[in-house]
C-alpha cells in the first residue's frame, strides 16, 4: 500500500445479531483511489461490514474513520458516501433525471449548476437520452447504471457497492464489470466492493479482502490471494484447487519434500522456511497448474512427475476438465487448455507440476474433503 | 371463450354480483321515474320530480352535503390517526407486533350495534366524555356530542380505523427498505426521506384505504341512525326512511341511485389520480 493516508479505515469493527457474530473485530484500510473487494460466501459478514461503513447498521464496537475523521457516530445522511445496492433501489416515482439529482438537491446544489452535473454524469454512464424515463421503463443494466450515476454524481468520498452486478445476467455482468472498472480509473473514486463472486473480485480489485464467518482470512493483491492463499479456506474459495495432505519429510534451502498420506508418494514444493520435518501440511495445487504429459512425450522425469489414469473428461470450452487417478488411488482435478487434444477416459498418461506451484499450508486439522 | 384461459373462475362471483347488485340497481332506474301518490301508492306514469327535488330542495342538498362532508372528514381522520399506527406495525420487529395487529382488528369482532351503544354511553350529555371534560375544568356546561356531526365523526372514525390501518400496513410493507436507505445515504434526513420517498410510495395504500373508508362511511346506516337520531339525517338513513317508513319507493330509488353514482364517480376519479401519480410503480 502507498504511504498516503488511507481514504477509509475500519478499526476493530464488531457487530452481532443475537448470538450470531456477523462481524468480528475487523480492521481494514483502503488507500485513496483504491478498488477494494470484500469477498466471501453469503453470511460471512461482508454486507454487514459495508452497511456499518455506510452507517445503516450501528456497530457494537470499533471505529469507522473516513480520511482521518472518526465517523462512527455520524448520521447516515451526513457521511457523504455513495452506496449502490444489488436491488438498484432506484426511486420508482421519480424519473432518471430526478433520481440522479436527488443527492445534489439534498446538498442544496443550485438548479443552474445541478442540471449540467446530472447531464454530464448520465453521459458518463451512457444514459444521456434516457433522462425523462422512469426506472420501470429501463432494463436491469440501465437501472444499475442509473444507480451508479446517482451515487457518483455527489462525488462521494468513498463509493460502497453491495453486490451491484449479481442481479444481472452473465453477459451483461461482464460488460458492466469493464464499465465499472473504467469508470473507477477515470474518476479515481475509492471503491469498496462486496461480492461473493471470486472471478469478479479478482478482475476488478486492486486488493481483495477474503472474509469468512465475520473474520478477515487474507488481504492481498488478486495474484497474491490466488497464488499464495494464506489459509485452506482462501485456497478453496478462490478457484478450484486440489488438496493433498501429508507430512514434511525434509526442508532444504531450495525445496521442501512432503510425504503424502498413504506413504508411497512424495511431492516437492518450493522452499518454505519455518516448516519442520514431521509437521502435518496441506499441499494445495491449482487444477490449471497440473500438466498432462501423455505417455512417451517427455522422457526425463523431473520432480512431481507421476503416472496417472484418466477417470473423467469433460470439455468446457476454454479448457478440458479431467479427473485423474494417481498410483496411490488419489484423484486430482486437472484443467488442460481447450485447444489440446482430448484424452479418452481410461487412457494412461503422466502428470507433472512445478514445485513453485505447490502451496504448503500448515494444518493440524485436515481441511474438510479432498479435491473440490 | 377459450378453455383454460381461466375466465370461468369469475363466473360464481359475476352471477352473485348480477343478482345482488346489477339487477336491483337496474330495477331501481324505472322505479325512480314513477309517481308516488300518498294513500294510493306507486302509480303508472313518468316523472322526474324526485330527481329535481333531490338536486334543488335545500333540505335534501343539506343531507347530501352532510353525507359527503362526513365521508371526507372520517376518511381524513382515519388516515391521520391510522398512518402512524400502520407505519409502526409495518416496521417494528417487536415480538408484540402480531398482538398489536390483533388489537387493531379486535373491534371488528364486536357487534356494530354494541360498539355504537358504547359511544352513546361515552358521548351522552352526562356521559363519560362530558364528565371528564367537566372534571378537568375544560368546559362549564356539557358539550353536545350526540345527534350531531361531531358525534358521528368520532364514532365512525373509530369504527372504520381498522380498515384504513390494515390496508396501509400492506402498502407500507411493500416499500423496499433499500430505497429508503438509498435516500438516506444520498443525504436525506429521516424526515426528508419520509416526505420524499416513503409517503409518495405509500400513495397506492393511502388511495385504496381512503376509497374503502369513504365508501363505507357514506353508506353506513346503523351508526348514523343510532347516533344521529331520527332528525339528524344522512343519505343512507334518508333512503331507509323513504323505503320503509314513507313507503315512497320512487323517491328512495332516486336517492339510492344518486348515492351509487356519487360512489362510482369517486372511485373512478381516484383510480385516475393513482395512475397519474405513477403510484402503481
Amino acid at each position: 500500500m502507498s504511504g498516503a493516508a488511507p481514504a477509509l479505515s475500519v478499526r476493530r469493527l464488531r457487530k452481532s445479531f443475537g448470538a450470531v457474530v456477523a462481524v468480528d473485530e475487523v480492521s481494514l484500510d483502503a488507500a485513496p483511489g483504491e478498488f477494494l473487494s470484500l469477498l466471501g460466501p453469503s453470511g460471512c459478514g461482508k454486507s454487514t461490514l459495508l452497511r456499518m461503513i455506510a452507517g445503516l447498521v450501528e456497530p457494537d464496537g470499533g471505529q469507522v474513520v473516513l480520511a482521518g475523521e472518526d465517523i462512527t457516530r455520524v448520521a447516515v445522511h451526513r457521511r457523504n458516501l455513495g452506496l449502490v445496492f444489488q436491488s438498484y433501489a432506484l426511486f420508482p416515482h421519480m424519473t432518471v433525471l430526478e433520481n440522479v439529482a436527488f443527492g445534489l438537491r439534498r446538498r442544496g446544489v443550485a438548479e443552474p449548476e445541478l442540471g449540467p452535473r446530472v447531464e454530464r454524469m448520465l453521459e458518463l454512464v451512457r444514459l444521456g437520452p434516457l433522462g425523462a424515463r422512469y426506472p420501470r421503463e429501463l432494463s436491469g443494466g440501465q437501472q444499475q447504471r442509473v444507480a451508479l450515476a446517482r451515487a457518483l454524481v455527489t462525488e462521494p468520498r468513498v463509493l460502497l457497492l453491495d453486490e451491484p452486478l449479481s442481479n444481472l445476467d452473465a453477459l451483461l455482468r461482464d460488460e458492466m464489470r469493464v464499465e465499472l472498472k473504467r469508470l473507477q480509473e477515470r474518476l479515481g473514486t475509492t471503491m469498496i466492493f462486496v461480492t461473493h463472486d471470486q472471478a469478479e473480485a479478482l478482475i476488478l480489485s486492486d486488493r481483495v479482502v477474503v472474509m469468512e464467518r465475520g473474520r478477515v482470512e487474507q488481504v492481498g493483491r488478486p495474484e497474491e490471494v490466488y497464488r499464495r492463499p494464506a489459509t485452506p479456506f482462501v485456497a478453496r474459495f478462490l478457484g478450484r484447487a486440489n488438496f493433498l495432505t501429508g507430512t514434511v519429510a525434509g526442508s532444504e534451502a531450495d525445496r521442501t519434500v512432503v510425504a503424502l498420506e498413504g506413504g508411497s508418494l512424495s511431492i516437492v514444493a518450493g522452499p518454505r522456511p519455518g516448516l519442520t520435518a514431521g509437521q502435518a501440511v496441506h499441499a494445495v495445487i491449482r487444477q490449471e497448474s497440473i500438466r498432462l504429459e501423455p505417455a512417451g512425450a517427455g522422457a526425463e522425469a523431473g520432480p512431481n512427475h507421476f503416472a496417472a489414469t484418466i477417470v473423467f473428461h469433460a470439455f468446457a470450452g476454454q479448457a478440458h476438465h479431467y479427473v485423474i487417478q494417481l498410483a496411490n488411488g488419489r484423484e486430482l482435478e486437472v484443467a488442460a487448455p481447450g485447444a489440446a487434444l482430448p484424452l479418452a477416459r481410461g487412457a494412461r498418461t503422466f502428470v507433472a507440476w512445478r514445485p513453485d506451484d505447490v502451496v504448503l499450508l500448515p494444518g493440524g486439522e485436515p481441511g474438510p474433503g479432498g479435491a473440490r | 371463450m377459450r378453455p383454460g384461459s381461466g375466465w370461468w373462475l369469475l363466473v360464481p362471483a359475476l352471477l352473485l354480483l348480477l343478482a345482488a347488485f346489477v339487477l336491483p340497481v337496474g330495477m331501481m332506474v324505472p322505479m325512480s321515474f314513477r309517481p308516488y301518490v300518498p294513500l294510493v301508492g306507486i302509480t303508472d306514469g313518468f316523472t322526474v320530480r324526485y330527481y329535481t327535488r333531490l338536486l334543488t330542495d335545500s333540505y335534501y342538498l343539506e343531507i347530501i352535503g352532510r353525507t359527503l362532508a362526513l365521508g371526507f372528514t372520517v376518511t381524513l381522520s382515519t388516515l391521520v390517526i391510522g398512518y402512524p399506527v400502520a407505519f409502526f406495525l409495518a416496521r417494528t420487529r417487536s415480538r408484540w407486533r402480531n398482538w398489536l395487529t390483533i388489537l387493531i382488528v379486535f373491534p371488528l369482532m364486536l357487534n356494530l350495534v354494541v360498539r355504537t351503544f358504547g359511544w352513546i354511553a361515552l358521548l351522552a350529555q352526562n356521559g363519560l366524555v362530558n364528565q371528564a371534560l367537566h372534571a378537568l375544568g375544560i368546559v362549564d356546561s356539557p358539550v353536545k356530542l350526540l345527534f350531531n356531526f361531531a358525534g358521528l365523526l368520532i364514532a365512525m372514525t373509530h369504527i372504520f380505523l381498522p380498515f384504513m390501518v390494515l390496508v396501509l400496513i400492506g402498502a407500507i410493507q411493500n416499500i423496499p427498505r433499500d430505497v429508503e436507505d438509498a435516500a438516506r445515504v444520498l443525504g436525506a434526513s429521516w424526515g426528508s426521506t419520509f416526505c420524499r420517498v416513503t409517503l409518495p410510495l405509500s400513495t397506492p395504500g393511502i388511495l385504496s384505504g381512503s376509497i374503502l373508508v369513504f365508501v363505507l362511511s357514506i353508506s353506513a346506516l346503523v351508526t348514523p341512525r343510532l347516533l344521529g337520531g331520527p332528525t339528524y339525517q344522512v343519505m343512507s338513513t334518508l333512503i331507509f326512511d323513504e323505503f320503509l317508513q314513507r313507503l315512497n319507493w320512487p323517491a328512495g330509488s332516486a336517492q339510492a341511485l344518486l348515492l351509487t353514482i356519487m360512489v362510482l364517480t369517486l372511485v373512478y376519479l381516484s383510480g385516475r389520480l393513482a395512475r397519474r401519480t405513477g403510484a402503481g410503480a
